[in-house]
């Protein structure tokens, strides 16, 4: 995909913070990656956020193996107990695949799109965060917005407090917070489609 | 944190084209959506699928799913099943919420951390197998395949557990539903009528149904239910012997408030009485009864006033009972008991029992002992090889068996004292696989010792039970929702219609979600890294189920076809065998060096300021299997224990108290729950729910909630002749506020 206009340029950003949520593997933590994300953080003003992850990331044994351990801890199974598992039934119906579940799915399949073979659940944040990424390449702007306001902010924002509240590596930390960014305030401001 | 700036003003700024791009280069081509524009819309597609077979216990009725989707919204029993038929339990309603319960075990992990207190990774099957296979071949090449213990439970349980005790040779395989459970009853039946008894009562067509313990209502296995309550429709007796007023009891004609530990002196006064007053069916006895004169000369001393005074009840009650069964024999149901480990004189009760049935002539008849017989499916496992006998832990030094009669395996107790000491070797691969040893096994912290002394641990579960915090490697199964496997047979239960036969597979109502897999599949794949590749006996779950089809005739598509279930003609049970017999007195048990007349062996009593702590089932959950059950937890979130209502007088406590507990060897539960008081409960015992207070708090639901009662049995005792657990010997005070309380009824 090319990215010309800024509604490619926001679709390029929902699907890095999609990537940022898969579990950690060499095969997307590369040099490119961490290089992209702390050029996002530069333009953020997020010098802090960006000089303590590098400072951990640099002090660390085994970074890779510390971020498995913390998204596990997270998003999967941890101690005490897992912390926040990245789909939205968990918040509103305390149950994986609850009706919230099918309506996304719903949703999705209204606006010309279905998971993938191998996808997880329909409601998971990284399904949500790349669905929003084809809406805003697609410049639906309708559809994000209400896809934003409808289903994902009323669980999302528990999520993200939670993660924020328990995470113990700065690395999560920084990714919830950019996507905060780029959702939360949505609502607010609208989609901004280029002007030029 | 917040950015130094909007959103708005960000999108406008010019450097927004400068971040993105490189952004799009990080970024994997593969999503987890994509277009797909002639997609239907509105609402999903609604199905029925039929196949289920529940396990949120074990009595596994059968089921139908209702899906829209994926996603399965509700579970219902097959219509067409003349077992469960439409009815399902408030457990098997809840199989959802074990389905989607979000603290599911998901992805296999590494313990990074230590044992007890993980820290876990997400690995890949790949990484998780080699580990699993690499481990245990390392401990089979430096101590020998005896030194891997496996602690199995439950259908997907068996072809593992067959693999490391068949194919890799270890003897040392302790399944729970025998030393903590059953298998002292099967034993002690095999020992009296040749057969283990099952459940096999006839009550639709019994005139007295007999409960030793059993508790229906709270422990609730919907088609035993149902036969029980159309037994008590059609105008049965219902006696039930129980220190406390269980639900079965508060159905029952005579409540016999039994002494604990006591129920042998009991059974042997009413036949003592029954055989002394010719009561007992003498014409049965004649042809089938084998050393029936040795045992009524053996059991002669208990009269109905001694038993009375070891019992603590009237002489009269008890000869009401006797003759209330005399009166109606041979139509009684005299229940064998299912979880039978109590106090370590077990052996003898359950015998108590076989022979009881046999002295009022209760096997073979309307409303006796009846097993039913069912269709006969294949058993496809790994195959037997030769192994040799030298490392049985149950064999002493003159190469005898220690416990002559136990359950098949390893008695626990033997296992874990090898472990701690070594001797007569080491135990250090430990296999545990659907089983929760912590808060199955009394003596947690021996086990949570057995348990660090390994070399390694794997787990295999749908749950992170107490246990799993123990291992080093955790694997994640398919539930019972979400795989094939076990095939149930049976016949209807109320042998008064007319008689079918059933068969049914398990086959999945939801596909497995993550990448959680089954047992064959798991299995398999530690074999071949253990070097056992051209052992493996079948590829997939499928195909062993269709294997053992095939010897009814039948396939997993034709049973599909069938809506689950395959019905066929059945045969009448009541013809007695010619072979059968009842062995009063066995020979067999005397030359081992134990009673060969049914003996009762009294037990300890509690010390002054304690009671007996015993525990039972409750009608939401199935020991602790259940209890992170969201909506099972919310019918019932924690086991109140019940206390004598005069004894909460005196100690001052009141309904929905906050207390925890002290046991004799100064154990303190680490939870607390609330007094329920009750005039339903002798003043020597309390008495509470089992399965509740997991200490994991992976376990969001489950985590602290109620008291473990396993935490409080310290004290182990070892049923002499089947090394099985007695687990009713322990004894407790309460705490309240921090101050202990005695309880003052054996003050």
């Amino acid at each position: 995909m090319v990215h010309t206009s800024s509604t490619d340029h926001i679709a390029a950003i929902y699907r890095f913070c999609a990537q940022s949520m898969q579990y950690p593997d060499p095969s997307w933590l590369t040099n490119d990656y961490f290089s992209s994300l702390y050029g996002l953080l530069d333009a953020l003003g997020g010098d802090n956020e960006k000089d303590n992850l590098k400072s951990t990331l640099a002090s660390a044994k085994d970074y890779l193996e510390d971020l498995q351990v913390e998204h596990t801890r997270l998003f999967i199974n941890g101690m005490p107990h897992v912390v926040a598992p990245p789909y939205g039934s968990v918040y509103l119906e305390k149950s994986l695949q609850g009706k919230y579940a099918e309506d996304v799915l719903v949703y999705y399949r209204s606006q010309g799109y279905a998971l993938s073979e191998n996808a997880d659940l329909p409601d998971n944040l990284t399904h949500q965060l790349e669905f929003l990424s084809f809406l805003a390449e697609d410049k639906n702007q309708k559809a994000e917005e209400e896809f934003l306001s409808r289903f994902f902010l009323p669980w999302y924002t528990t999520f993200s407090k939670l993660v924020k509240k328990e995470s113990q590596h700065p690395f999560y930390h920084v990714i919830i917070s950019i996507i905060d960014f780029f959702t939360k305030e949505e609502k607010e401001y609208g989609v901004q489609l280029n002007e030029a | 944190m917040a950015f130094n700036l909007t959103r708005r003003k960000f999108l406008q700024s010019a450097s927004l084209a400068a971040v993105a791009l490189p952004l799009s280069k990080a970024v994997a081509s593969e999503s987890g959506i994509k277009r797909s524009p002639h997609e239907s819309k509105g609402s999903l597609k609604e199905e029925t699928v039929v196949g289920g077979i529940c396990e949120m216990c074990f009595w596994r009725c059968q089921l139908v799913g209702k899906k829209r989707d994926d996603r399965l919204v509700k579970i219902e029993g097959n219509p067409k099943s003349v077992d469960n038929g439409s009815s399902i339990c408030a457990r098997g309603n809840a199989g959802i919420k074990l389905l989607y319960d979000p603290d599911r075990l998901k992805y296999p992990l590494k313990n990074v951390g230590e044992r007890g207190n993980p820290k876990w990774k997400r690995i890949s099957w790949k990484e998780a197998l080699d580990e699993c296979g690499g481990k245990l071949k390392a401990v089979q090449d430096k101590y020998g395949s005896q030194s891997i213990s496996v602690f199995p439970h439950g259908s997907t349980a068996k072809y593992p557990m067959h693999f490391f005790e068949r194919t890799v040779g270890t003897p040392n395989v302790s399944e729970a539903s025998f030393f903590q459970c059953r298998g002292i009853r099967d034993t002690a039946y095999l020992a009296t009528i040749g057969k283990a008894p099952g459940e096999k009562v006839d009550m639709p067509n019994a005139k007295v149904i007999f409960l030793l313990g059993g508790h229906f209502g709270e422990n609730v296995h919907v088609s035993h239910v149902k036969s029980y309550i159309k037994g008590l429709q059609n105008g049965a007796k219902l006696v039930v012997v129980d220190p406390r007023y269980s639900a079965s009891a508060a159905k029952s004609d005579i409540w016999v408030q039994i002494k604990p530990g006591t129920d042998t002196a009991f059974l042997l006064a009413i036949m003592n009485y029954l055989i002394k007053n010719k009561k007992h069916a003498e014409d049965f006895i004649d042809e089938y009864g084998d050393g029936f004169e040795e045992f009524a000369a053996g059991i002669k001393e208990w009269t109905l006033e001694k038993a009375a005074k070891e019992c603590d009840v009237p002489v009269a009650q008890i000869k009401e009972v006797a003759d209330l069964l005399a009166a109606n024999a041979p139509s009684v149901s005299i229940h064998p008991g299912r979880h039978v480990s109590w106090y370590g004189n077990d052996f003898q009760r359950q015998r108590s029992l076989a022979c009881l049935t046999g002295v009022l002539g209760a096997y073979y008849v309307k409303g006796g002992w009846v097993p039913a017989i069912g269709p006969k499916v294949g058993k496809t496992s790994w195959e037997h090889k030769e192994h040799e006998e030298e490392h049985n832990l149950n064999l002493n030094s003159d190469e005898e068996l220690i416990y002559p009669y136990t359950p098949p395996g390893t008695p626990t107790e033997l296992i874990r004292d090898a472990a701690l000491t070594g001797k007569p070797y080491p135990i250090k691969g430990c296999v545990i696989w659907g089983q929760n040893p912590i808060q199955t096994i009394p003596g947690q912290e021996k086990m949570k010792k057995v348990l660090k002394q390994m070399d390694f641990v794997m787990c295999v579960d749908v749950m992170p039970t107490d246990v799993t915090m123990w291992a080093d490697i955790l694997l994640p199964e398919v539930s019972y929702l979400e795989r094939y496997d076990y095939i149930k047979t049976g016949t209807q239960w109320d042998f008064a219609e007319e008689h079918q036969q059933y068969i049914s597979a398990r086959m999945p109502l939801a596909a497995p979600m993550f990448e959680r897999k089954d047992q064959v599949y798991i299995t398999n794949e530690i074999a071949i890294r253990m070097g056992y590749e051209k052992d493996i006996p079948v590829k997939s779950v499928e195909e062993m189920v269709d294997k053992n089809l095939k010897v009814a005739g039948l396939s997993l598509a034709q049973l599909k076809k069938e809506e689950g279930i395959h019905i066929r003609e059945g045969k009448n049970p009541y013809n007695i065998p010619e072979d059968f017999e009842v062995v009063f007195y066995n020979e067999d048990l005397e030359d081992d060096g134990f009673p060969g007349v049914p003996t009762y062996i009294p037990v300890e009593q509690p010390p002054a300021g304690f009671a007996r702590l015993l525990y039972g089932r409750v009608p939401v959950h199935t020991f602790n299997r259940t209890q992170n059950n969201v909506w099972l937890n919310k019918a019932m979130p924690s086991n109140p224990v019940w206390l004598n209502d005069e004894l909460a007088g005196k100690m001052g406590l009141a309904d929905g108290d906050e207390v925890g507990f002290i046991n004799q060897e100064g154990v303190k539960s680490r939870t607390t729950t609330i007094v329920k008081t009750t005039p339903g409960i002798r003043k020597d015992s309390v008495y509470m729910g089992h399965g509740y207070g997991s200490a994991n708090p992976l376990m969001s639901v489950g985590v602290n909630a109620g008291v473990d009662d396993t935490s409080l049995i310290t004290k182990i005792t070892v049923d002499p002749e089947t090394g099985a657990h007695g687990m009713r010997n322990n004894f407790v005070k309460f705490i309240k506020d921090g101050k202990v309380i005695d309880i003052p009824s054996a003050a």
